[in-house]
């Protein structure tokens, strides 16, 4: 094996799991788990299967208080419990539940066409939020009292609790794709159809065009403390600055660039300047924001990085792979 | 450790054609005959009948518009979110079977397999084949604009309910079909009872393939149906084309015209290259390439085939001959000149 793999052999512990991972998280418990196309959950605590869906996961979020939810195109709506014990929280019919949320508050969202479903810690539901085209993505925000969704022309910003439920509405014409919440919720940021990200400052409205990718974005990450938006969708990390005026007429940062393999994925530290990156050849690494040091973690394996996370305190990362490779690495002092 | 390898592109068979037509037939015919073949089926939310098949999703047909401002420059973005979803799971399948409402205009179905980067990388168009009703094409022809549509963008055509009508009947339909699209293959068909592999796996799509079909023009008189209708019309060129000369002047007409313009083909010998170039384009997006060495014996006769809507037939004549290298500058300037693009 490669250099490269030098911290995945020395601190790692790595799976062929033979289907493609849509998604790796920590659970609140701290817990590893990874969703396969292939409707199975695998705990990385010795990597056992939990049939999860009949068909593939779609998405998996961490849970409320422990263990992960997961979304399926079975149209159900899963929990599997740091034991693997799976429940079903919902069921609607035969359609796909594309993207799946949840918020220590003891809320869990579900989008399901174009209905994002909120549910409360038991899953009972709680409301149905309707949205004008298919949701593409949602987050909550760090206190949970907002939920975006992400559609055609646009993001929906919803406070969750409210009785009378109308949204505001964040216009801007075009497919948006995915959206992410700033730690401070100032900001919202999508994903594009057409190779750019679109942010609304929420104080006064005011409208941010991120461009210039050769590909889609389908991975953006605020750092811990919002100072900055990681982007894939380059042949490096795309960093946006959210502090001293920015972004709007500042240039971005670019870190471990410079083989022209595009970035898939980025998932940045709970607590330092730190992100991690996926590419399509399969390649992970960990770059230092400050002084744009870049460590590998793991070499190419061929198929693009699919699935990045960090745990709670910033000491075990996850990754997984389209086709199926997935390590789990200790990056703590020791 | 080594992870799994990319695979092949997924072939995708658009099936299209109006309720009551035999697309349903059709399509359970193809999942029920035994090629050993696994399929999975999208359909729309008003399908006619059940479909009887492992994997079946349900698209709900939403159309978007790209960022240029343009109304034909259109995807499905469902489209998008299904076959990407649908390729997390890729070895439960052969190929994917999209069926599409009789309302549906197939441009943005087609186009998001030529815009879409995950689309293109992960999947192929096979071919659009569009199933009508021998006894009602005609009424159909004329009631709605998607009728035409559908069969302006066939590469195969099933004739069906053949067992309705006379003969004389199935030649003035098939002689409506030829005046609308020459090139689409025309099967006739009794319960859709074509065979499977007329329909699956025909790769009309390839540019190595495009304009291969011998056109089945019409017979005897060059009959003009009305401007709002859609037809065909073909150009043959004995000198070797300018490439600098035919971008230029393509890339204007599709920008001016490109909203009437359903699909372009064309085939190009350029001067000064022993490769043939294959061209083609849903109204104004385009995809062109070598598609490799010119044969011995080969007539080297570029020629471009447009179907759409009102055709200025000496237009797209001069200006394709004026895109031959040796012809006077001049001449293609003034061709092109004559292709303002719409304000934006
Ligand atoms: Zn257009």
């Amino acid at each position: 094996m490669s250099d490269t793999d030098f911290l995945l052999d020395s601190r790692g512990d790595a799976q062929d799991l033979g289907a493609w991972v849509i998604g790796a998280v920590f659970g609140r418990d701290g817990g590893c788990a990874f969703a396969l196309g292939d409707g199975t959950v695998r705990l990385a605590d010795g990597w056992r299967p939990v049939t999860a869906h009949d068909g593939a996961c779609l998405s998996i979020a961490a849970d409320v208080k422990d263990g992960v939810i997961t979304g399926g195109d079975d149209g159900r709506v899963m929990r599997i419990a740091p034991d693997g014990t799976a429940t079903e929280l919902a069921k609607y019919g035969s359609k796909w539940v594309d993207h799946v949320a949840a918020h220590d508050s003891g809320l869990r969202a579900a989008t399901v066409g174009k209905a994002v479903h909120i549910l409360d810690g038991k899953g009972t539901a709680l409301k149905s939020l309707a949205h004008p085209t298919t949701v593409t993505g949602i987050a909550f925000d760090t206190k949970g009292k907002r939920i975006a969704a992400s559609h055609y022309n646009g993001a929906s910003l919803w406070f969750v609790a409210a009785k009378e439920s109308s949204p505001r509405v964040l216009e801007w014409k075009g497919s948006h794709t995915g959206v992410v919440i700033s730690p401070d919720a100032s900001h919202v940021v999508t994903t594009m159809q057409e190779n750019t990200l679109h942010g609304w400052r929420l104080a006064d409205g005011q409208h941010m065009r991120m461009a210039g990718y050769p590909s889609k974005t389908k991975s953006v990450a605020f750092t811990a403390k919002g100072r900055w938006l990681a982007t894939a969708g380059a042949d490096c990390v795309v960093l946006w600055p959210f502090f001293g005026g920015g972004p709007m007429g500042k240039a971005p940062t670019e870190l471990a660039g410079g083989d022209g393999v595009l970035c898939t994925t980025v998932a940045c530290h709970p607590t330092q300047d730190v992100v991690a990156a996926g590419f399509d050849d399969g390649l992970v690494l960990i770059a230092e924001i400050g002084s744009g040091r870049v460590v590998p973690v793991a070499a190419p394996r061929g198929t693009a990085v699919s699935a990045l996370a960090w745990n709670g305190v910033g000491s075990h990362l996850a990754f997984g792979t389209e086709g199926g490779f997935a390590g789990l690495i200790d990056l703590s002092k020791k | 450790m080594s992870d799994t390898t990319a695979r092949d592109p997924v072939p995708v068979t658009v099936l299209t054609g109006y309720l009551g037509a035999g697309k349903t037939t059709l399509l359970n015919r193809i999942l029920t005959e035994n090629h050993g073949k696994k399929f999975a089926v999208v359909i729309n939310e008003f399908g006619e009948l059940g479909v009887d098949n492992d994997l079946v999703v349900d698209a709900d047909e939403e159309v978007f518009e790209m960022n240029n401002g343009c109304i034909c420059c259109t995807v499905r973005g469902d489209l998008i979110r299904i076959l990407g979803g649908l390729m997390k799971r890729r070895d439960r399948f052969d190929g994917i079977i999209l069926e599409t409402t009789g309302l549906a205009d197939p441009a943005p179905v087609a186009q998001t397999f030529f815009v879409d980067e995950d689309v293109k990388r992960a999947t192929r168009l096979d071919a659009i084949v569009t199933v009508v009703d021998a006894k009602h094409l005609v009424a159909r022809l004329a009631d709605t604009k998607e009728a035409q549509e559908q069969i302006a963008f066939a590469d195969i055509i099933v004739l069906n309910k053949m067992d309705l009508v006379t003969g004389a009947e199935a030649d003035e339909v098939e002689r409506r079909i030829r005046g609308i699209n020459p090139y689409a293959e025309i099967r006739r068909a009794t319960k859709s009872d074509v065979p499977i592999d007329s329909v699956i796996g025909r790769d009309a799509f390839n540019l190595e393939r495009i304009l291969e079909r011998e056109p089945e023009f019409l017979s005897g008189d060059d009959h003009h149906e009305h401007d709002s209708e859609v037809n065909s019309v073909s150009f043959e060129v004995d000198k070797p084309i300018d490439a600098e000369r035919f971008n230029a002047w393509i890339t204007q007409v599709l920008a001016s015209k490109g909203q009437d313009l359903l699909r372009t083909k064309g085939i190009l010998y350029y001067a000064d290259d022993s490769r043939r170039f294959a061209f083609q384009a849903v109204h104004m997006i385009a995809d062109g390439d070598f598609i490799g060495e010119v044969k011995d014996g080969d007539p080297k006769k570029s020629k471009i085939v447009f179907i759409g809507r009102d055709l200025n037939r000496p237009w797209l004549r001069r200006g394709f001959e004026a895109c031959q290298a040796g012809e006077d500058e001049s001449k293609i300037q003034a061709e092109i000149a004559r292709w303002t693009p719409p304000p934006a």
